[in-house]
């Protein structure tokens, strides 16, 4: 098990995150990719921790408070979506263009 | 007190010019309430100081070295330029004879403006050019000559346009201007190249150079037709004449001073730089080319005009053009003795004309007839006028152009026999004129016309006396040739072809001929009369080709020049128009653009990294 495979599946699952960011047209779908590219992160701060510094383990620590951020993002995101949709019926980002040109 | 007087020469330009300023006080809008009279009075007398300061000084000067002074003009880096005055019997004789005629078209003017309200503009002007002219007849440098060249081409723009509400006076205006300033401005570049060969631009230091230069006859030739150029257009010659024939449409008092004296400025010049043109053979042949060219057209197209006015101004034309022709054959003294005969003469002949359209009304030859009986005075003042410009001894144009053709006679037949041409044309012409104004019976325009009130009829009968006098001037001054010398052969022949031409010209037009006169061939006619289609020519060559070329500047700046600047702020207005559409107001889009600069930033930034890393997935 090597390093670069992690750091490879992490990267791949930035991506596929960044592309579910992009291109989902539901708003609840944007958030999940959101999560998706904080767990690549957090993905690649367990591989550092541990192939880099097995005895410190500072990476495992930011993972904690990552995730700790994440959940707490997520729950002002749903609020905001809901709030969002209160107003608009709809959950559908191509909608939300009141500041096009 | 003749020294004093010698000393003070210069001030002979500016009595006029003082007048000048001084009848600006009566302008109708300065001085509302009196009229202009006092305009024309006040410039009578500067003109007449001018005169009798000049008349003093005459004897002083006669058969004395030339007294010179310089007055210091500016100097600026290695430039130094100072104005030279000569006061030689020469010079004071050319501010006589201006002057004189000065005075008396004035005295011509207080009573042809009689119903004229402009007097303070006219008079300024006519000031402005006898200024001028006494200012070019002292001044001995060419630089000078030609800056006073031109202030007397804006004068003649002005005076031309005096009665500028007639719409043929703007375009004649308009024609004289830009005619004189084409010639001037190649008269410039002449100027100007010739400083570099000879250092000065004095004309005694001119001819003193060109005595020993030794030049590029290929560069000698190139400076000298400039600065013949320059003269052409003043003096009216082909092809630069027709802004003469359209000049007449000013008042008659200024065309007494310009046929007479004006056009003699360029002739003036000319003469002065008769050395520096000798040097290049090519020159003096297209000098004596120009005025016999010339010379030959205007004394055919004078015989076939209808008009008096233009009758005239085309023998303006060709008695320059005889002046060239002396100039070119190196007969200085010939071409200086022609334009004092000449100028006196032509002055007599259109006060004549003058007084008989004052209240003949009109210019048209063909309406006029039969005045002989009531106009005695006009008429024998035309005939004195008319016998004193051609050759008809012993009056002064006969000595003029003896003395031309005893010079030519060796050295170029072909020109003497040209000149013997155009005396026998010159005198059909204004034969033709006297019998078609005081012969025959009266038309309904003459039927009755009284002479003239005196400021009128005075100074034309003074001058057609001067006319008769001026043999007897000349020969006090001992400037007529001795008679046992003289050229028995040339005389005759001169005094006949005057006289064969008078003879024809009465014969058709006081004999049974029918009237109006028809050429057997009309083309030919229809040519002389309308001066060789002069301005159709103008239009289709130099006018056509200048506003085409002009149009065509214009369209290239209004739309390549324009075109670019505004292209610029186009594409500005439509890049911001087009990439707003950029902000289109979506989360996701603008995420996208922030994912795609950040790797495109880091793939360029981490470059050198990236292309070196080898990615082993197996083994």
């Amino acid at each position: 098990m090597q390093l670069q495979y992690f750091l490879l599946l992490a990267a791949a699952l930035f991506c596929i995150g960044i592309y579910g960011l992009v291109t989902s047209r539901n708003a609840i779908r944007v958030l999940m990719s959101i999560e998706l590219l904080l767990n690549s992160v957090n993905l690649n701060l367990m591989a550092f921790s541990n192939s880099l510094d097995p005895s410190a383990v500072k990476g495992q620590v930011f993972t904690v408070f990552v995730i700790a951020i994440a959940a707490a993002e997520a729950a002002v995101g749903l609020a905001i979506v809901l709030s969002i949709y209160r107003n608009r019926d709809t959950v559908d980002m191509e909608q939300f263009n009141l500041l096009k040109w | 007190m003749a020294e004093l007087l010698i000393q003070s020469a210069w001030l002979i330009p500016c009595y006029p010019l003082m007048g000048m300023v001084l009848s600006m006080l009566w302008f109708p809008s300065v001085t509302r309430l009196t009229g202009p009279r006092p305009a024309g009075y006040v410039n009578l007398i500067m003109t007449a100081i001018a005169f009798l300061h000049a008349l003093l000084i005459f004897p002083a000067v006669w058969q004395q070295p030339a007294v010179t002074f310089r007055l210091h003009w500016l100097t600026v880096a290695g430039l130094d330029l100072t104005l030279p005055l000569e006061v030689s019997a020469l010079t004071i004789g050319a501010i006589l004879l201006i002057t004189g005629i000065n005075f008396l078209s004035q005295l011509y003017a207080v009573g042809y403006l009689e119903m004229d309200w402009g007097w303070a503009r006219f008079f300024a002007l006519l000031a402005l050019f006898e200024g001028g002219m006494c200012g070019l007849a002292l001044c001995d440098s060419l630089f000078f000559a030609y800056m006073i060249l031109e202030i007397l081409t804006l004068g003649t723009y002005l005076l031309i346009g005096f009665w500028f509400n007639q719409s043929l006076v703007v375009t004649g205006a308009r024609d004289a201007f830009l005619t004189k300033r084409v010639g001037d401005l190649f008269l410039l570049m002449g100027v100007l190249a010739i400083y570099p060969l000879a250092g000065t631009w004095d004309f005694d230091g001119l001819a003193a150079w060109a005595q020993t230069s030794e030049v590029n006859p290929k560069l000698m030739t190139l400076v000298g037709l400039a600065l013949v150029a320059g003269p052409m257009g003043k003096c009216a010659q082909f092809p630069l004449h027709l802004w003469l024939d359209e000049a007449m449409e000013g008042p008659f008092p200024s065309t007494i001073l310009r046929n007479s004296v004006v056009v003699a400025t360029g002739a003036w010049v000319l003469i002065k730089l008769q050395p520096v043109l000798a040097l290049s053979p090519t020159v003096t042949t297209a000098v004596i080319a120009i005025g016999a060219v010339t010379a030959l057209g205007a004394s055919l197209i004078s015989i076939a005009q209808i008009d008096i006015k233009r009758s005239l101004s085309y023998l303006a034309s060709a008695y320059m053009g005889i002046v060239f022709m002396a100039v070119g054959a190196g007969q200085t003294q010939a071409a200086l003795l022609l334009l004092l005969t000449y100028a006196i003469a032509v002055s007599a002949m259109i006060m004549s004309c003058g007084s008989i359209v004052l209240n003949s009304i009109t210019q048209d030859l063909t309406q006029l007839g039969g005045l002989w009986s009531r106009r005695p005075v006009s008429g024998l003042s035309y005939a004195i006028g008319a016998l004193g410009l051609v050759a008809v001894p012993p009056l002064g144009g006969f000595w003029a152009l003896l003395k031309l053709v005893d010079g030519l006679r060796e050295d170029s037949p072909t020109v003497a026999i040209i000149l013997l041409v155009v005396n026998d044309l010159v005198a059909f012409s204004v034969v033709r004129v006297f019998c078609l104004i005081f012969g025959n019976q009266a038309k309904q325009m003459a039927q009755r016309s009284p002479e003239n009130l005196w400021p009128v009829t005075l100074p034309m009968v003074v001058v057609a006396a001067l006319t008769l006098h001026l043999p007897l001037v000349l020969q006090s001054l001992n400037l007529l040739p001795n008679w046992a010398q003289l050229d028995k052969t040339a005389a005759l022949l001169l005094t006949w072809s005057s006289l064969a031409g008078m003879a024809i010209a009465a014969v058709v037009y006081l004999g049974p001929v029918e009237k109006p006169v028809r050429l057997p061939w009309k083309p030919l006619q229809d040519l002389l009369a309308y001066d060789f289609y002069t301005p159709k020519i103008y239009r289709s060559s130099v006018v056509g080709s200048v506003d085409i070329v002009s149009r065509l500047v214009d369209w290239g700046d209004r739309y390549i020049v324009d075109g670019l600047v505004n292209l610029v702020g186009i594409a500005s207005i439509f890049g911001g128009e087009t990439l707003k559409y950029g902000n289109t107001g979506k989360t996701q889009f603008y995420a996208l653009t922030i994912a795609v600069g950040l790797t495109v930033l880091i793939v360029l930034s981490a470059w050198s990294i990236l292309s070196n890393l080898k990615l082993v997935v197996f083994g």
